[in-house]
């Protein structure tokens, strides 16, 4: 017959141990969770399920904050970075797919970035469809096709349409036609053609452009660089140029980015087609959007270089003859 | 006797109390215990290059450079791809006096695991009577210091497994290319995009998975008619065989890398990898000077901005 006391003296050992276990337990399986993800090198982000399932708001939950250094590429997204919108227009030529792959290998460093691929073809191409497929990046894929020039009776030399306008533009339109005006996350818009080269600094300089940002590019111009004049305020108020310094925005495509909201506020802001002079095509967008003054100079005050205009030789393939030396069905 | 039964049921009691009270006191256990979860929140900061591993073999790539307008930027496009890619050893070998600053200065910031040499090749001369074939083609002396460096700081019988690879600095690399060469037994081979005047040169491969010879138009009888950047070599086998280097002098144009590989294999002894040699995964790009005829006499930008 067993006494109260020695009921009492069972529950009052059971009771705590029973109590302990269950609180290491359930540590256990958290830390093992977190421990899962994020030490494993994979190519594809899914550590964003992780990050929402664990992020659930309970007032009589504890919280517990751990940073956690993973190498996924690109990198997991983040909620409260403004993402970049990377416009890229291109063009099939021998040494495009080399171009985007060490374009897209820079760009798979840079978090919440959404690049916005335009071709210049009247269809989009297997090659480029399929190369996007395989960086793993998150992007927009489109195209526009640039009518061939020709020159009738009458039409001035400026019919010429500078190569990616339409491209650029089409991608401004996408911009419009996606997002409300009014749209809460914040982004940035840069015009990042596929063979110039970019520093991983570079992006996060432009992650903070409250209207439109600007820094030095290496290699236009004619110049080791090109960039703007900044002032003891910290404003632009010129532009170090030797070619024609009095454009409204003597700058470069790649010296540039704009808020996401002044493209979406703005909507009759495009590059301007036709009737541009050489130079200018910049100052055509970028005119309808800002004033000298508001200009932000990034990069130390635009007295860093971390873009350079870079341009790839046309490669040689006179070997190739007539009929075709090697098998078209492998791709380069 | 019931007297020592109750000490020991009294401390049965007492201690698991004692391990909880103690515990809670360290954090809240309270709400862990009352509460349905405990809400851990990662934040993921994003490291490159990837973490080293132990199982991998490393990838020894030797870059020769040299400086030139356009050198900083096919440096960091360069490093933008090397830095994803696991367990990767760069070796930068500077064709200079000294070690450059900008270079020095550009590597630490990569974060990257290198090496930076450097060697410079005496400038060319022909002096009366000598032969055109006293040019030294560029990047050889570069290439060999690498070797070199390599053979004195490991031992013949190295135990960590590694390959070497010559990667240019104005080439472009597919991260797939990494992982095709990590695992050479000897030597391994691929295609080439853009070299020798036509899209792509290749092995040519037969039934076996074997190397036959080499699909170019160039000269295709050559021992090895492959573009540097399309082999890479096992680590074990430059270690133990030292007297193999590119040859420095008396090298027909195209021949250098044959100068290296007949030292090292026979053509049998290649490993084919990219799908048998059917995928391109790297392209022999090179990059324009650029113009920089605005700058004028006197130089127009300031020259302490580093480009």
């Amino acid at each position: 017959m067993p006494k109260r006391r020695d009921i009492i003296a069972i529950v009052l050992i059971v009771l705590p141990w029973t109590l302990l276990i269950s609180v290491w337990h359930q540590s256990n399986i958290t830390s093992v969770l977190a421990a899962q993800k994020g030490n494993t090198i994979s190519s594809r982000s899914d550590s964003r399920a992780l990050k929402e399932s664990l992020s659930l708001q309970n007032r009589d939950s504890v919280h517990v904050v751990q940073t956690e250094y993973v190498y996924i590429r690109p990198p997991p997204w983040s909620e409260t970075l403004p993402t970049l919108h990377i416009i890229t227009p291109t063009y099939s030529r021998p040494v495009q797919k080399a171009e985007l792959t060490r374009l897209a290998n820079t760009l798979l460093h840079v978090t919440n970035l959404h690049w916005i691929v335009v071709e210049d073809s009247q269809r989009r191409t297997a090659l480029v469809s399929r190369f996007l497929q395989e960086t793993g990046l998150n992007f927009t894929h489109l195209n526009v096709e640039t009518p061939l020039n020709y020159k009738t009776r009458g039409e001035s030399r400026n019919t010429r349409v500078p190569r990616g306008t339409l491209q650029r533009n089409l991608a401004l339109r996408w911009l419009r036609e996606t997002y409300p005006v009014n749209f809460s996350k914040p982004g940035v818009v840069y015009f990042a053609d596929d063979d110039n080269t970019y520093s991983l600094q570079l992006f996060e300089e432009m992650r903070s452009t409250k209207k439109v940002s600007v820094w030095p590019v290496a290699f236009v111009g004619g110049l080791r660089y090109e960039s703007p004049k900044i002032n003891a305020l910290g404003k632009v108020y010129g532009w170090k140029t030797v070619f024609d310094p009095h454009r409204p925005f003597a700058i470069d495509m790649a010296g540039f980015a704009v808020n996401l909201s002044l493209i979406l506020t703005k909507p009759q802001a495009y590059f301007k087609l036709r009737g541009v002079k050489g130079g200018y095509q910049e100052s055509s967008l970028l005119k309808e959007l800002v004033t000298l003054s508001e200009l932000e100079p990034k990069a130390s005050n635009c007295t860093k270089v971390l873009v350079w205009h870079t341009r790839t030789e046309k490669p040689v393939l006179v070997n190739e003859g007539k009929k075709g030396f090697t098998d078209s069905t492998v791709e380069i | 006797m019931a007297k020592k039964y109750n000490i020991m049921s009294i401390l049965l009691i007492m201690l698991p109390w004692l391990l909880l009270i103690s515990v809670w006191q360290q954090s809240n256990i309270t709400s862990v215990i009352f509460s349905q979860k405990v809400m851990a929140r990662k934040d993921y900061v994003y490291r490159r290059p990837p973490p080293w591993s132990k199982t991998l073999p490393t990838l020894h790539i030797i870059t020769p450079t040299y400086s030139r307008t356009v050198q900083k930027a096919d440096l960091t496009r360069l490093a933008n791809t090397l830095l994803h890619v696991p367990n990767l050893h760069w070796i930068v070998v500077e064709d200079s006096k000294n070690r450059t600053v900008l270079v020095s200065r550009f590597l630490q910031e990569t974060g990257l695991k290198y090496t930076h040499l450097n060697v410079e090749t005496p400038s060319n001369f022909k002096p009366k009577g000598e032969t055109t074939s006293r040019k030294i083609p560029r990047g050889t002396l570069q290439r060999n210091l690498a070797l070199q460096w390599l053979r004195e700081t490991y031992p013949v019988n190295f135990s960590q497994p590694g390959v070497v690879y010559f990667a240019d600095d104005d080439n472009t690399y597919s991260l797939q290319l990494f992982e095709e060469m990590r695992y050479t037994k000897k030597v391994s081979v691929w295609p080439v995009a853009l070299v020798g005047g036509i899209r792509y040169e290749t092995p040519k491969i037969n039934a076996l998975g074997k190397v036959y010879g080499f699909k170019t138009k160039f000269d295709p009888t050559r021992p090895f008619a492959i573009d540097m950047a399309g082999f890479a070599v096992n680590l074990s086998l430059i270690l133990s065989k030292p007297q193999a280097n590119f040859q420095l002098q008396g090298v027909k144009g195209g021949y250098q890398e044959s100068s290296l590989l007949k030292e090292l294999v026979t053509l049998s002894e290649l490993e084919p990898k990219a799908s048998n040699c059917t995928k391109v995964l790297v392209w022999h790009t090179r990059t324009e000077k650029p113009s920089l005829v605005r700058e004028g006499k006197k130089g127009f930008t300031d020259l302490n901005v580093e480009i």
